[in-house]
């Protein structure tokens, strides 16, 4: 069943010199259940489509374009009012780039949570507290610790206790962006365990947003690629490992080191991603592609499906012979 | 590599001592110490690449810029070249500096924001005196441009720090680095803060002298892909010590100290048809105030016993040139 479906979308940023075009005709479709990573280089548009989808774009951002249906209803053209009552927390929610800094330091957490449940639920305290100290054990923090302030958890714990404010409400679905990228190895595992353990004992629908190849592998049953505003490939998670289409998937997998492979020379993408002011023509990443061909920067090559849930944008794909 | 000695770090500690609020100091006159790097012993060949690894709070930093003599040591001895440095007056410490030098870890805070490129990379080489007239610090200045491959240099050189992007940055860090001809480069982190897919043209350009020019590197990483792909030799670190050290590669298949088994089995490997990483031991570093007594490990050590809590292990040689720091390793 179909949760989420991104259709043609753009979002850009106006600035003094022209829009950014942050994310430009991107096409996505989630099931229930699924846990999509949404993978590429910093600037590339993860955030912009996330906030997107939220409608949380800063006031200079805006939807120039395209329908994000959730549930079979387009919630571009929703007001505010419904939005925030009946979309925000309850059917999706979002736990933001460096969240687990966001807490207020004043109040306990517990408190902070309960406050969430309460603006969007018609629950009295007692219940929201209660419901706190279960979201903690979900999460996999002694629900004890909802009395502490942000300050006496450590790293790990506040990150945990963000996953387990966006669920505050029962959503079905929802982002996280870079939910690891600042915690150590030991604590990126555990809360990638914990990731793993909500999509399955919730059935939880989440969108992985990330840098990092090896999260997606850890966490994720399908992975998109964007690059430079575009989405270049989608896939189910082990067909992009073992048969990724487009030359970016394939060079950011190369450049990526595993701790289980011996010792190589590890392999850059030249160049540096484009300014989403002025992108190249054709194909985006065709300055930076090993595989360039004349075509790829004269026309934008379509978004194919290869194959029953494997699509990419890339000109090789259709080339003759 | 001939297996010289490049540099051998003996008993390093580095003590910070802790801010305390004024009924503290009132009531007691002990002052506590972060012991951020506490008794350290490792050398270093020449032309090698070794690596100090370990997560966040674990003493990296400070053991790679005490080491340089940035950070004054607490107590300990640091030989370079078989010399004693930590003996050394500033005047003769001066003259090694240009020999000794750190990359660092942020190319946004380690480069001076009203320095052009060219005033960045051109200021070292005239502190250190290595240039007779203008026309060779330019000419010094292109060749050490083209060298971490930002070309033509000419591009470059009226450029200010923020018109660069974080690669480009990081490789003037590298240039600034290389001009000075260094025989021995800390690299701190230098590249966590870059995207992966530019990562391994940084390190190409950083690494390429150490063959050319026998260079040899502490690389300080938190990153134990990157550690197994770069470094040749490296140590583990926890809370101040190295409990683990060896090659690199011997390190990955065949930890024995129970924290580096537990960090080997929570790197997340980017393959999805791997066992996913797991978390075997809960909790996180602590900070290093006050100790356990006994091993450091030992409160979050599924292994650990009565001697753990009381002694602290030694770091042992229990195999070829693999040493290990725990009790119960063997
Ligand atoms: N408020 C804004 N105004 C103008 N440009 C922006 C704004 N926010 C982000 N951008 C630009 O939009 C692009 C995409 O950014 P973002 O979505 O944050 O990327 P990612 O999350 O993949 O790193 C970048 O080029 C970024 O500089
Ligand atoms: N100047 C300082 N004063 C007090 N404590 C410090 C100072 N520098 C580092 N520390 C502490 O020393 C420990 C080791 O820090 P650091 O060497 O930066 O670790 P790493 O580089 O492995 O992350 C940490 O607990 C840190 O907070
Ligand atoms: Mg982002
Ligand atoms: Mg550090």
């Amino acid at each position: 069943m179909t949760i989420l479906e991104v259709q043609d979308l753009k979002t850009y940023y106006s600035t003094l010199m022209g829009d950014v075009k942050a994310v430009d005709d991107v096409r996505l479709r989630m099931d229930k259940g699924e846990a999509l990573g949404l993978v590429g280089e910093s600037g590339c548009g993860k955030t912009t489509l996330a906030l997107a989808i939220m409608r949380l774009l800063p006031w200079n951002g805006r939807i120039a374009g395209g329908k994000i249906m959730l549930n079979d209803i387009d919630i571009v053209g929703l007001d505010d009012k419904t939005f925030d009552k009946e979309y925000r927390w309850k059917k999706m929610s979002y736990v933001f780039q460096g969240a687990m800094n966001a807490l207020n330091p004043v109040f306990k957490v517990g408190a902070q949570i309960a406050e969430a449940i309460t603006i969007h639920e018609d629950v009295e305290n007692p219940e929201a507290m209660e419901r706190a100290r279960e979201l903690f054990r979900l999460v996999g923090i002694d629900p004890e610790r909802t009395t502490s302030f942000p300050h006496e958890l450590s790293g790990g714990m506040k990150q945990r206790a963000m996953i387990a404010m966006a669920l505050a409400c029962n959503p079905d679905f929802i982002i996280a962006d870079e939910p690891t990228t600042a915690l150590d190895v030991i604590v990126q595992a555990q809360t990638l365990e914990v990731m793993r353990e909500l999509q399955k004992k919730l059935g939880l629908t989440t969108m992985i947003i990330t840098h990092d190849l090896s999260v997606v592998a850890q966490t994720c049953s399908t992975c998109a690629i964007m690059y430079a505003g575009n989405l270049v490939e989608y896939a189910d998670i082990n067909t992009i490992f073992s048969e990724p289409a487009h030359p970016y998937t394939k060079a950011l997998i190369g450049a990526f080191p595993s701790i289980k492979e011996d010792r190589r020379e590890l392999v850059s993408i030249a160049g540096v991603p484009p300014n989403l002011l002025h992108p190249p023509t054709g194909c985006r990443f065709n300055p930076r592609c090993p595989n360039r061909m004349d075509i790829c920067s004269k026309e934008k090559p379509d978004y194919l499906e290869l194959e029953d849930g494997h699509n990419a944008a890339c000109h090789l794909l259709t080339k003759e012979g | 590599m001939n297996g010289e000695i490049e540099l051998k770090v003996e008993n390093l500690k580095k003590w910070f001592p802790v801010r305390r609020g004024i009924v503290s100091t009132l009531l007691s006159r002990k002052t506590d110490y972060v012991r951020a790097v506490d008794d350290i012993s490792f050398e270093v060949r020449k032309g090698e690449i070794f690596g100090l690894a370990g997560e966040s709070g674990c003493g990296k930093t400070t053991a790679g810029k005490t080491v340089l003599r940035l950070l004054e040591p607490t107590s300990g001895k640091i030989y370079f070249e078989g010399r004693d440095i930590t003996a050394l007056n500033k005047l003769e410490m001066k003259e090694l500096r240009r020999r000794m030098q750190i990359v660092y870890q942020d190319p946004y805070q380690s480069l001076n924001p009203r320095m052009t490129v060219f005033d960045i990379i051109a200021e070292p080489i005239q502190v250190h005196k290595m240039s007779d007239s203008l026309a060779e610090t330019e000419d010094i200045v292109h060749k050490a441009l083209e060298e971490v491959e930002l070309i033509p240099g000419e591009d470059f050189v009226y450029r200010f720090p923020h018109e660069l992007s974080g690669g480009q940055r990081q490789r003037v860090a590298v240039a600034r680095t290389l001009v000075l001809q260094p025989s021995f480069i800390v690299a701190d982190e230098p590249i966590s803060m870059l995207d992966v897919s530019i990562r391994a043209g940084i390190l190409k350009v950083m690494l390429k002298t150490r063959l050319a020019q026998d260079v040899t590197y502490i690389f300080i990483t938190h990153d134990l892909a990157y550690a197994r792909h770069i470094c040749h030799r490296g140590a583990i670190m926890y809370s101040g010590k190295i409990v683990e050290m060896t090659s690199m590669d011997h390190l990955v298949k065949h930890p024995l100290h129970p924290y580096t088994i537990a960090l080997m089995k929570a790197v997340p490997v980017p393959d999805p048809e791997y066992e996913k990483a797991r978390a075997v031991i809960g909790g996180e570093v602590p900070t290093p105030i006050n100790p356990p007594p006994g091993c450091r490990f030992h409160p979050r050590c599924s292994k650990a016993s009565d001697i753990c809590r009381k002694e602290e292990p030694e770091l042992t040689e229990v195999g070829n040139e693999h040493f290990v720091a725990c009790h119960h390793a063997l």
